[in-house]
């Protein structure tokens, strides 16, 4: 296997297709609470959806109205026009819009006799023990239906199977991250790395990051202009860091939930508390601002992450119409900027029709802290 | 209902939004006095006991909670506070462009544009710090919606109190009200803590005695709604977004007897064989599907003039109200309680999946023997857009009415023109609908 694959910025469904040449079924998520090891544990290929590359929502546009996140929008028409071919989709209500990928597509799939295993996960929006309690029991419904769809039952061993692979990757994952810190990855790369994780199965994206970290660790250190951190709405396109890093920035740290935020500390289990344990970690991780509770915690993450990565500017971009990412900046600039790190606010589109104008932006942005 | 005077600040000065509105309620007030409108007194009365209220409720020995979404304000006013509904203050001020502009520009600043201009308004607000009284607690939920989620956030740590957070589940189901019954159970001793009151046998007598007084209302409400199936529908579309009122003042007597004199007016014009609406006849029964266009309610009034279009129900203000039962059993009252306030306009229909906004609509169309279909869709609402053709695919193929989708912001009166949303509304009456125009 060549880790070349990791690269492959189109979604890739080779792996999704032979995953079900074997009878096995492949669901699709979207948003960070769906627990990906209650899938795997019932022998399910989870498949994060994603938009990369849509050039034109219209006909999910129709369904959705041209007020909605496009992101999500492109999502419901890569499953409208068969770019996945999947046995359902699970999905926790991330946002709004994300919430309204499930209702639409499990409407019109009906309506076209498609036959779907379609369920939303109810993932609470503060912490404490009442909400933890109560998305335990989400979970533990959530595995209860997977385990009679796909034939086998979510027992607590498959859990911790499935938690030591997923652990596996966070850690791969963090060898990756911190060679974006010694600038041997670019963020370009890094995102089509951690992107990669939604087209594959647990045991080949192991494979294909030991394959990349071997190699790289050899690299030799990018040159840049200044060190960046790219935090926002969900970013699927590795050519929008690109963009960016042909002006001489390099993006090394994000706070993105198709990057760092996908995948996090490991998960500590309790043994006497298998799914328990997954409730609290999905819960108390801070993966975006769709909680109420989380935002100065958010912040500080930010902050110490710039720090970490000695990171001069931060970018920020936000999906048109995504409310989830879009009220940071009032209490996260003034906190950046006492650690003298400026920050530049981009709005953007699914589809990246203003390449121009967001070279333009960067450039400037990448001038302003090489002086 | 008389129009509200228009803007009455100075823009350089810092704005003192309470003082303002009650000055600009007690101006109407005193018009009407002298103009000798009994009749329609009462429409101002609620809303001077309702700001002034909240203006005086420290001089008054009481905390003042501000809130944001679904929560249990009768127990507030069981431990003797008055409850702020921050909803008010976009829904007071979007006639008022200029009031309305100043708030929303402030809150663009910092967030998106497309936030919900409700939020917009009532966060901005707080950004310049003009509430102009001091707020004694926060208690929110985390619903409705995303434009909530940015708004709560940021004025919790702009209030600097005490604050409570409601965590509404997405689904409405028996897990899920016992969910919101135990955050219930430890709102009590939030309550305690904040005005150092005991939630003791008299407390409870006091709570049981607001919740009868808050069951009166929802039943004249709900009475309200059965007269607004009667065809022709007696009462104006504008009726419906004055009732909007008793999700703060739930348990008042005030909200009762308002409620109570409409539902004595509306039979008793009813009887005469008469309407208040401001049609010459009804030809048609409209639904608005999603919110009520408060920056501009007047349209209702021009549909049921020009067209004999009354709005007998939208989507926003129906009210699938819940009566308590055994008021002493605490266990039951949490849970009644909890699902009172998931079944609460917009909650009810926008936070959950789509199901539950199609069941809403479905109901309405189904009672009030609608004819006439208006998505006017409010853009900050987006989540209910991105509903919009599941629902309105139902309504064609159940009811057979085509909806006609309609762009508005129920709040910044900036969006659109009069003219324009005219041009609109009666480009569709006249020429799908059929409808002749009897202001041409
Ligand atoms: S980009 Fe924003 S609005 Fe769109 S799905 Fe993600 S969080 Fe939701
Ligand atoms: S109108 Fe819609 S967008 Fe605005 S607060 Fe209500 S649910 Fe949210």
């Amino acid at each position: 296997m060549s880790y070349e694959k990791l690269f492959e910025n189109n979604i890739s469904s080779e792996s999704v297709k032979a995953w079900k040449a074997s009878g096995k079924k492949a669901i699709g998520y979207v948003c960070c609470h769906v627990p990906t090891e209650i899938l795997i544990a019932a022998d399910i290929m989870p498949v994060r959806l994603r938009a990369t590359n849509c050039v034109d929502s219209s006909d999910a546009e129709a369904w959705m109205s041209s007020f909605s996140c496009s992101f999500a929008r492109s999502i419901l028409q890569y499953l409208m026009n068969g770019t996945y071919e999947l046995d359902g989709l699970v999905q926790s209500d991330g946002c709004m819009m994300a919430t309204r990928i499930l209702d639409n597509w499990e409407h019109i799939s009906k309506k076209n006799g498609k036959e779907q295993f379609v369920y939303q996960v109810g993932a609470p929006r503060i912490t404490n023990d009442t909400t933890i309690a109560y998305y335990k029991s989400e979970l533990q419904d959530l595995a209860d239906k997977l385990g009679a769809f796909s034939g086998t039952k979510v027992t607590d061993d498959a859990l911790k199977a499935a938690i030591a692979k997923t652990n596996e990757i966070r850690d791969l994952i963090d060898q990756v991250y911190d060679l974006r810190r010694e600038a041997k990855v670019s963020g370009t790369e890094a995102l089509n790395i951690t992107l990669a994780h939604c087209d594959y199965t647990v045991d080949e994206y192991i494979a294909l990051l030991k394959e990349f970290l071997a190699d790289a660790k050899n690299r030799k250190p990018i040159e840049a202009r200044a060190r960046l951190m790219i935090i926002g709405s969900a970013l699927d396109n590795p050519e929008y860091i690109k963009v960016i890093e042909e002006k001489g920035g390099l993006v090394v740290a994000d706070a993105l939930c198709f990057g760092a935020k996908a995948f996090g500390d490991k998960i500590a289990v309790d043994d006497a508390d298998v799914m328990g344990s997954i409730a609290k970690y999905y819960l108390t991780r801070n993966t975006c601002p769709r909680s109420l509770d989380n935002r100065p915690a958010i912040h500080k993450e930010i902050v110490d992450a710039c720090k970490k990565f000695d990171v001069q500017g931060v970018i920020y971009e936000k999906m048109q119409n995504c409310e989830c990412w879009g009220g940071e900046a009032y209490y996260l600039e003034p906190d950046l900027k006492a650690e003298g790190i400026p920050m530049l606010q981009l709005e953007r589109e699914e589809h990246m029709a203003n390449a121009g104008q967001l070279a333009i932006r960067a450039e400037a942005f990448i001038e302003m802290l090489d002086k | 209902m008389a129009k509200a005077p228009t803007q009455n600040f100075d823009p350089t000065k810092p704005v003192n939004m309470i003082e303002l509105t009650c000055d600009q309620v007690d101006s109407i007030y005193q018009h009407m006095l002298t103009k000798g409108m009994p009749e329609i007194m009462w429409t101002v009365d609620i809303q001077k006991f309702t700001w002034e209220e909240i203006r005086d409720a420290q001089k008054n020995g009481k905390k003042l909670i501000a809130f944001g979404g679904p929560v249990p304000v009768t127990i507030m006013r069981a431990f003797d506070c008055v409850p702020f509904f921050l909803d008010t203050i976009p829904t007071r001020i979007a006639s008022m462009e200029d009031l309305c502009g100043r708030y929303i520009d402030e809150t663009e600043k910092y967030a998106p544009t497309s936030m919900c201009a409700i939020d917009k308004a009532q966060l901005g607000c707080a950004l310049k710090g003009e509430f102009g009284i001091k707020i004694d607690a926060f208690v929110h939920a985390t619903v409705p919606c995303d434009s909530a989620r940015i708004a709560y956030p940021m004025m919790e740590r702009l209030f600097d109190c005490p604050c409570f957070t409601f965590d509404c589940p997405f689904r409405h189901d028996d897990k899920g009200y016992a969910y919101v019954a135990d955050q219930i159970e430890a709102f009590i001793p939030f309550m305690e803590e904040l005005t150092g009151l005991k939630w003791d046998a008299d407390r409870y007598a006091k709570f049981v005695e607001i919740s009868e007084e808050s069951n009166k209302a929802y039943s004249i409400l709900m009475q309200l709604a059965d007269l607004r199936k009667k065809d022709p529908c007696v009462l104006p579309g504008r009726m419906l977004v004055l009732n909007e009122i008793i999700a703060p003042l739930a348990g008042t007597p005030e909200v009762t007897a308002m409620l109570q004199t409409q539902l004595e007016m509306g039979n008793m014009l009813a009887d005469m064989g008469m309407t208040a609406t401001k049609c010459p006849e009804q030809r048609y029964r409209v639904c608005l599907m999603q919110n009520m266009l408060w920056s501009n309610t007047g349209i209702m009034d021009w549909m049921e003039k020009c067209y004999g279009a009354i709005t007998v129900m939208d989507g926003f203000g129906y009210q699938d109200g819940v009566l308590f039962e055994d008021m002493n059993n605490w266990e039951k009252m949490k849970l009644q309680l909890a699902k009172s306030m998931l079944l609460v306009p917009m909650i009810h229909g926008a936070t959950g999946p789509t199901e539950y906004w199609l069941k809403v609509i479905d109901k309405m169309y189904d009672e009030y023997k609608v004819n006439v279909s208006i998505f006017m869709g409010h853009v900050g609402c987006k989540h209910t857009w991105a509903s919009g053709k599941i629902v309105t695919d139902m309504i064609q193929e159940k009811y057979g009415i085509p909806t006609l989708y309609v762009d508005v912001d129920a709040i910044d009166p900036r969006y659109k023109s009069n003219d324009e949303l005219r041009a609109q509304i009666g480009e569709y009456m006249e020429s799908v609908v059929g409808a002749e125009n009897f202001c041409k």
